[in-house]
């Protein structure tokens, strides 16, 4: 009887539904094969209801867990457990579908269909033809997916088969915990994936938390509450009643999202419909008209204030006036008041504010009035809007105004305003002022107490609609993910709240304007730049976290060689096997799944904290970063998932070899695509090279454009070309590194040492594995190096920026042009004041003068800056601005007549490179006033001085002066200031600017001192303003002297590719020494020593790790350079939305001490995994070994 | 013999092992025939080298000979691909090694479960069966001992114990006793010869030691990838001459063993004289006994085969008249 012949037949029974449901189960994933007709509709039945019913029940279980979370806090654990725990139905859906999903796709091979057809479901036609082919009967004959279904029933309980699934997983893990260290790089490349992959996502949902947050410091209310209709005799849903006014808030505090509310009389009912509703800028704020006091002088206290419409729309230019209810002083809003309070407290609560009668100034109205904490203030005069006419009803002028007209020139709106005054006040605190923020409410206010209104005063600023409630939401709850899930979020709260009548407020209706979401849109776009600028940024990492899996995958197979032609002798099928095989992947996948998630979880605010390149500091922002559930099922599809894929093919390869040939025959070795390898390393080195001729100049005759001036082609070469240098390098050095042992012999083989070992290593070749251990080197190194060099580099350029940027650790500039010892007081004075031990004196003080001078000849004037003897005690140089690099002798060559010339200055006294040392003549021309002549006009008589001076060549800036000024002008030496001007010139030398040297600004006390001091300076007397170093580098780091949030990731590269290398050169060369366990063995047996074995392999995996890792830091130093490119591609859409350039050019700065200490410990950890690993494999029974399979 | 009770069967089986080295590819298996019968104990003896492993891999559907047939069970193996072919092999045979082979991340129950796991048989009874063989084998109370931590005996049970467990018709045991001292291993020799006669397992072993060979029917003689010939149950394991009955096979082919050939006075030419039924004899042929007479000389043809065209002494390759070519025939 011929077998093969197949009958034409079907199956002569149908399946019952308990059999069918239960082959659909187990057969789940496993897409070969045929499933008859019965099959298939039972577990159609069975998965219609089954889809819905899990929705609602998944949709109680995350509710009831989500108020379980919400119980417990934002915490640590929420996070790390009950985050996991609410996808868990998710899952299980997920896992039904599959498993539908599977038998839908053998059921359609039994009608000899492709399982793509299913591609076609989303369409209406595409579900007609499937459901057709559903309901067709199967093939009769053996088809191209297997032979016909014979619907026999699996002999195993429901009971039986569920409990199969913890069974199988359990042997699968025990296996894996057994073969641990087969599975250690399968592990290890699953768990770098998914602690990169959460990690950068985290971050990146962080960083907005942060910048969020940052961005919110200058907004202390987030919303404001007001009626909704305007005050008018009928109008409804309005109170008088400010009690009750206030008492609105306890219920919107119960609201989720609302953590503190507070009543505050200040501007009036905002109600705007749309962009163009003048109902925007027409109400006004209460505004400070005067006050009285025996301490100070309050005549000298100017109430207008003009910035604010430079900043804003044209409300208002006087200073305003706020007086707050009790739920103000406490809760976030006394927290986030407190902040900005220099001196003095903030009233802890309402009722000590009350029982103090207390009033908080703005630091400039404080040091203006000359009063300070705990003065008393006798009266305080303030104007409330009774009424105001537009511009088409001013001519007629006010029926009744009680008090004074005031005409806003911008807006052209006439407002009455009235007077009010409150008596008997204290200052408890003086806060500094901020910069502008949603100008809804006006800025920087004076603060009062409520309780020094009288009731009829509460009465009247009601009536007039200047009492509205101050709102804090809970910023935490904002979604962080990303700006427009914060705006969805914040809509959906303004409805939230507006939706309601109020009932404690006798149904009141109001108005919510929230003053945030404005900020946070502006942050849309800016923060996606800065999320894809970070994902590139952490491609590598994620490629060498796959190719350890890849690798690991494949080393940790070729192991199970043995036991897996065991399974076959013993009937195992292929499928049976493979699904052994991903089973275990399965469970070592999720683990280091997990693992990877939990660590990156907690180690985002960690990483979120890093300002400079591996400094870890607390920020002031509390961010708490969480993924979407969809992120999270996105990072374990993407990595689990992978594995199982590559775990698939690569297991069919492995199993196919095994299977087909019987014995182990030569596998087929693909061969590698040298030529593609080559192409892809010859067009990374093209943006190398790009890179670095672009950053030094030119090279020849190429000039500093570059090899392609062509701003795509530069564009696309910068910001793939990194990448291909990368990959391709690995891969061509990669065989140079496999190679070291041949290498090292020929260079030493000279020496008797080596003898020995060159007879060892004679045919003992480099195998494969050995190879792939010289790639993850590379890989890993070259990562090492580039994080370490750009991280370093950045963290430098924040520096250089900031000192280009301030000019010496403190600037101050004054209203009038002051002496030094003028100037030297102030700060003294503000020294003392502050009170830091940091910094007790000044140190130096210098100044840059400013004169006009013409070259001899010519009637132009020249812009000309004087450095006086001894700035650069002073003054931050850097080696960038100044001809050559040595700034003593460029300041010698400075006090004896020489000069340099900005760009512009140069082409005007057109000079260049080689005018270097030439002499020209300028001239200074002093007028001075001799009286009238007897025509009455003035006589002037003019002085025209000479100096010659000598070219030294171009400066590109002078420190703390503007970088586009310093182009336009030349820079001379006291000494020639002194022959201009003559010799008393420098002694009555007065200036508006002046630069103190204060402390080593590089420390992180003298930098927190110096923002303090930075505070107390400009509120000094004569003050105009003031920068120090100390808060300027704080913004330069955090807000991209460079680019947002690469200190941190580089950081995290750093450390993550570091401990990568560490872990893979023991974990793979612990794979590599047990495949060789043979070749030692045989070696022994032939009657080598265990020592000269260990020497022998110590000498050869040495001799490749040592090439492999000497390239790989040289191919980092070459990324990059050739990330430099990619950088400034970067840095300049960064500066075009932030609207500066920072004069700093991307200098690399190669940080040795960190590269040779990673270096060092991979060297370490490679000798420690040698000796354990050898020393194990010669310790092993020989007879076994050298047996075999 | 009944055709149904022919358990394995393999027909002019050549296999050959591709290899670069300078001599060519290796034949491991020259045309070699084998029929083992359902409830037959057949061992297999002969030198190393002689082709004894990649016969049992072959034998059992573990790889696939070049050319020739093998059926397993009365089904033909040859054409029968991946799947088919474990589920033929799942139901009919069991491989027993000399190395037990365990699977060294597994304990000794689910070792001994792990072929019915493989069959799609859910843990729980997979697992009773196995207990169930292992206390039959003595082994219940180990069942949880890892393989490095089992003895060479009681490995080898775990290994007959995880072959028995599908009930197999045919076991193939590679040197079954190679590793194991005298006394373990009689005492597993002894567990066969039982599941020889109580289960009538049939069993096809490979073997250097006689006392394995000991319980088998009949022994092979396996040399040079060739069975050579056939002893009874008793023979002496150094000296195979006195029991050797040689085997002819199906195309003709006899092959002298290494003895026989020295015995004979080394290869040669041999005449037969005497060839009846059931009886051959040969001598040794001495002298050159055929001789060259004459040559052969051929010459042109004088006519044309075709047409009888004439030729006469032209020495024209085609003939003129109907173009045929000129043959050439003996003068």
């Amino acid at each position: 009887m011929d077998l093969h012949y197949q009958e034409s037949h079907r199956p002569t029974r149908s399946m019952t539904y308990l059999e069918a449901v239960k082959t659909g189960l187990v057969k789940t994933g496993d897409f070969r094969g045929r499933a008859s007709r019965s099959e298939f509709w039972w577990n159609f039945l069975d998965y219609l209801p089954i889809a819905p019913g899990l929705v609602i029940v998944n949709f109680f279980y995350t509710g009831a867990l989500s108020d379980l979370a919400a119980s417990l806090g934002n915490g640590l654990f929420t996070t790390l457990i009950i985050g996991p725990l609410l996808y868990l139905l998710v899952f299980l859906q997920l896992f039904l579908f599959f498993s539908f999903t599977t038998v839908t796709i053998r059921r359609l091979h039994d009608v000899g269909r492709s399982g793509w057809w299913l591609l076609l479901s989303p369409t209406v036609l595409g579900l007609l033809v499937i459901g057709f082919f559903l309901y067709l009967e199967g093939e009769s004959s053996k088809n191209k997916y297997g032979a016909v279904p014979t619907n026999a029933p699996i002999e195993a309980s429901m009971g039986e088969i569920i409990s199969a699934i913890p069974d199988n997983l359990s042997m699968s893990a025990r296996s894996a915990w057994i073969g641990r260290e087969r599975v250690l790089a399968v592990f290890a490349g699953v768990f770098l994936a998914s602690l990169v992959i959460t990690t950068v996502l985290a971050y990146s949902a962080g960083l907005s938390g942060a910048f969020l947050q940052f961005s919110l410091q200058e907004e202390i209310f987030d919303g404001k509450v007001d009626f909704a209709e305007d005050p008018d005799p009928d109008s409804e849903g309005r109170t008088n009643d400010s009690t009750l006014w206030e008492s609105t808030c306890s219920e919107l505090i119960e609201m989720e999202e609302i953590s503190d509310c507070g009543l505050v009389f200040g501007r009036q009912g905002v109600r705007v419909n749309g962009f163009f509703d003048e109902g925007g800028i027409i109400p006004q704020p209460l505004n400070a008209v005067g006050a009285t006091g025996t301490i100070g002088d309050w005549t000298n206290v100017s109430w207008d204030y003009p910035e604010a419409y430079d900043s804003g729309p044209p409300i208002n230019d006087r200073r305003t006036i706020r007086f707050y209810g009790d739920g103000i002083w406490d809760g976030d809003l006394g927290e986030r008041h407190a902040n900005r309070v220099i001196y003095g407290s903030w009233p802890s609560s309402g009722e000590e504010a009350s029982a103090n009668r207390s009033i908080i100034l703005p630091s400039e109205i404080a040091s203006k009035a000359g009063v300070g904490v705990n003065d008393t203030i006798d009266t305080l005069t303030f104007s409330y809007t009774y009424d105001y006419l537009g511009f088409a009803s001013i001519a007629t002028g006010f029926d009744d105004c009680p008090g004074e007209e005031y005409f806003n020139q911008e807006s052209g709106y006439l407002y009455c305003q009235v007077n009010m005054t409150v008596y008997d006040l204290k200052v408890v605190a003086v806060y500094q002022e901020g910069g502008a923020g949603n100008p809804t409410l006006l800025f920087n206010p004076i603060m009062v107490s409520d309780s020094v209104l009288t009731e009829d005063q509460k009465l009247t600023l009601m009536t007039n609609d200047h009492g509205y409630l101050g709102i804090a939401i809970d910023r935490n709850e904002l979604p962080a993910s990303s700006t427009r899930a914060a705006t969805d979020w914040l809509d959906g709260l303004k409805g939230d709240i507006e939706g309601v009548n109020y009932t404690s407020g006798n149904d009141i209706m109001i108005e919510y304007n929230d003053l945030i979401s404005g900020t946070i849109g502006f942050l849309n776009i800016f923060l996606g730049i800065i999320s894809v600028f970070d994902y590139i940024l952490m491609i590598p990492i994620v490629v060498l976290s796959f190719s350890v899996l890849i690798y690991g995958l494949v080393l940790s197979l070729e192991q199970r060689r043995r036991e897996i032609s065991i399974h076959r002798v013993i009937g195992g099928t292929e499928a049976g096997l493979t699904s052994m095989i991903l089973r275990e992947l399965a469970v070592v996948g999720v683990i280091g799944w997990f693992t990877g998630y939990l660590l990156a979880m907690a180690s985002v605010p960690v990483v979120l904290d890093a300002v400079g390149f591996m400094a870890f500091e607390r920020s002031d922002f509390r961010v708490v970063p969480t993924l979407s559930g969809l992120v999270t099922l996105l990072i374990f599809m993407v990595t689990v998932g992978l594995t199982l894929l590559f775990g698939n093919s690569r297991t069919k390869d492995f199993l196919s070899i095994e299977i087909d040939e019987g014995v182990r025959r030569v596998a087929t070795r693909k061969k590698s695509r040298l030529w593609l390898h080559l192409i892809i390393f010859f067009v990374g080195i093209l943006s190398f090279l790009e890179s670095w001729i672009e950053s030094n100049g030119g090279l020849g005759p190429i000039t500093s454009s570059g090899i392609s001036s062509n701003f795509i082609v530069d564009g696309l070469l910068f910001l793939f070309g990194p990448f291909f240098l990368w990959i391709g390098g690995a891969l061509v050095l990669g065989r140079i590194g496999a190679a070291g042992p041949r290498i090292f012999t020929t260079l030493f083989g000279w020496s008797p040492v080596l003898a020995d070992i060159k007879r060892g290593l004679k045919g003992s070749g480099s195998s494969e594995s050995v190879n792939r251990l010289a790639i993850i080197l590379l890989l890993t190194l070259s990562i090492v190096t580039v994080a370490a060099v750009q991280g370093y580099t950045g963290t430098l350029v924040d520096e250089r920026t900031t000192s280009a940027q301030t000019g010496a650790d403190l600037q101050v500039q004054f209203e009038e042009p002051v002496s030094q010892q003028r100037a030297m007081q102030e700060v003294t004075l503000a020294i003392q004041r502050a009170g830091e031990s940091e910094i007790d004196s000044i140190d130096y003080v210098t100044s840059v003068g400013d004169i006009f001078t013409n070259q001899k000849g010519e009637g132009s004037l020249l812009r000309t800056w004087i450095l006086f003897e001894g700035h650069e005690n002073t003054l931050q140089w850097d080696e960038q601005t100044i001809p050559g690099d040595d700034i003593d002798l460029v300041s010698a060559q400075w006090s004896s007549f020489g000069f340099t010339a900005g760009s512009s200055a140069r082409s005007q006294l057109d000079i260049s490179t080689k005018d270097i040392g030439s002499n020209t003549t300028i001239e200074y021309t002093s007028y001075s006033f001799g009286g009238l002549d007897s025509d009455m006009n003035p006589i002037i008589t003019t002085t025209v001085t000479a100096a010659e001076i000598t070219y030294m060549g171009g400066h590109r800036w002078v420190p703390g002066l503007q970088s586009s000024e310093a182009n336009q002008a030349i820079v001379i030496g006291e000494a020639t200031y002194k022959e201009l001007l003559g010799q008393t010139a420098v002694e009555s030398y007065t200036s508006n600017r002046w630069f103190f040297e204060l402390c080593d600004e590089t420390q992180k006390d003298c930098k927190d001192a110096l923002k303090t001091l930075g505070v107390e300076i400009s509120n000094g007397v004569g003050v105009a303003s003031s920068s120090n170093w100390g808060t300027n580098h704080e913004a330069n780091e955090r807000t991209g002297g460079l680019i947002f949030g690469t200190p941190g990731l580089l950081s995290l590269q750093f450390v993550v590719a570091s401990l990568a290398s560490i872990a893979s050169a023991f974990v793979f060369l612990s794979l590599v020494l047990s495949q060789r366990k043979k070749e030692l063995a045989i070696l022994q047996a032939i009657g080598a020593s265990p020592q000269q074995v260990l020497r022998l392999v110590l000498f050869e995996i040495m001799a490749i790790l040592l090439v492999s890792m000497g390239l790989g830091v040289i191919l980092g130093l070459a990324i990059s350079e050739a990330f430099n490119g990619f950088f400034g591609v970067f840095g300049f859409i960064f500066q075009i939305f932030l609207g500066q350039s920072a004069p700093i050019d991307r200098d690399l700065v190669w940080p040795w001490t960190e590269l040779i200490l990673v270096n060092a410990s991979v060297l370490v950890a490679v000798v420690i995994a040698l000796l354990f690993t050898t020393r194990r494999a010669l310790k092993s029974d020989l007879a076994i070994v050298l047996k075999g399979e | 013999m009944d055709e149904n009770l022919v358990i394995l069967e393999a027909k002019n089986m050549y296999h050959i092992y591709e290899s670069l080295s300078l001599e060519g590819n290796v034949v491991a298996l020259r045309g070699l025939n084998v029929r083992i019968n359902e409830g037959e104990a057949v061992a297999v003896i002969g030198p190393s080298g002689s082709g004894k492993s990649t016969l049992l891999k072959c034998l059992g559907g573990l790889m696939k000979p070049s050319s020739g047939s093998v059926s397993l069970g009365g089904r033909e193996m040859i054409r029968m691909t991946g799947n088919e072919l474990v589920k033929l092999r799942q139901e009919t045979v069991s491989f027993i090694f000399q190395d037990s082979n365990l699977l060294p991340d597994l304990n000794a129950l689910d070792n001994v479960a792990q072929p019915l796991r493989h069959q799609g048989v859910m843990p729980g009874p997979a697992r009773a069966k196995a207990m169930e063989l292992l206390e039959k084998l003595a082994m219940g109370d180990r069942w949880m001992g890892m393989p490095e931590q089992l003895s060479g005996g009681e490995q080898q049970r775990v290994a007959i114990a995880r072959a028995l467990i599908t009930n197999p018709k045919l076991i193939l045991a590679d040197e079954p006793t190679g590793a194991l001292d005298p006394i373990t291993s009689r005492e597993v020799l002894e567990l066969f010869e039982r599941l020889h006669k109580e289960e009538s397992v049939a069993f096809l072993l490979v073997t250097h030691n006689r006392d394995v060979a000991y319980f088998c029917e009949r022994s092979l003689e396996l040399r040079d990838g060739r069975f050579v010939a056939q002893h009874g149950t008793d023979f002496d394991m150094a000296d195979l001459s006195d029991t050797r009955e040689l085997i002819i096979d199906e195309t003709g082919t006899i092959t002298l063993p290494p003895d026989l050939l020295l015995k004979l006075g080394g290869p040669g030419r041999f005449d037969v004289p005497d060839a009846d039924r059931d009886s051959l004899k040969l001598e040794r042929v001495e002298d050159e006994k055929i001789e060259v007479t004459s040559k052969t000389i051929r010459v042109l043809a004088p006519t044309c085969p075709a047409c009888n065209h004439d030729y006469s002494d032209s020495t024209d390759q085609l003939c003129p008249e109907c173009g045929s070519s000129r043959p050439m025939v003996q003068a």
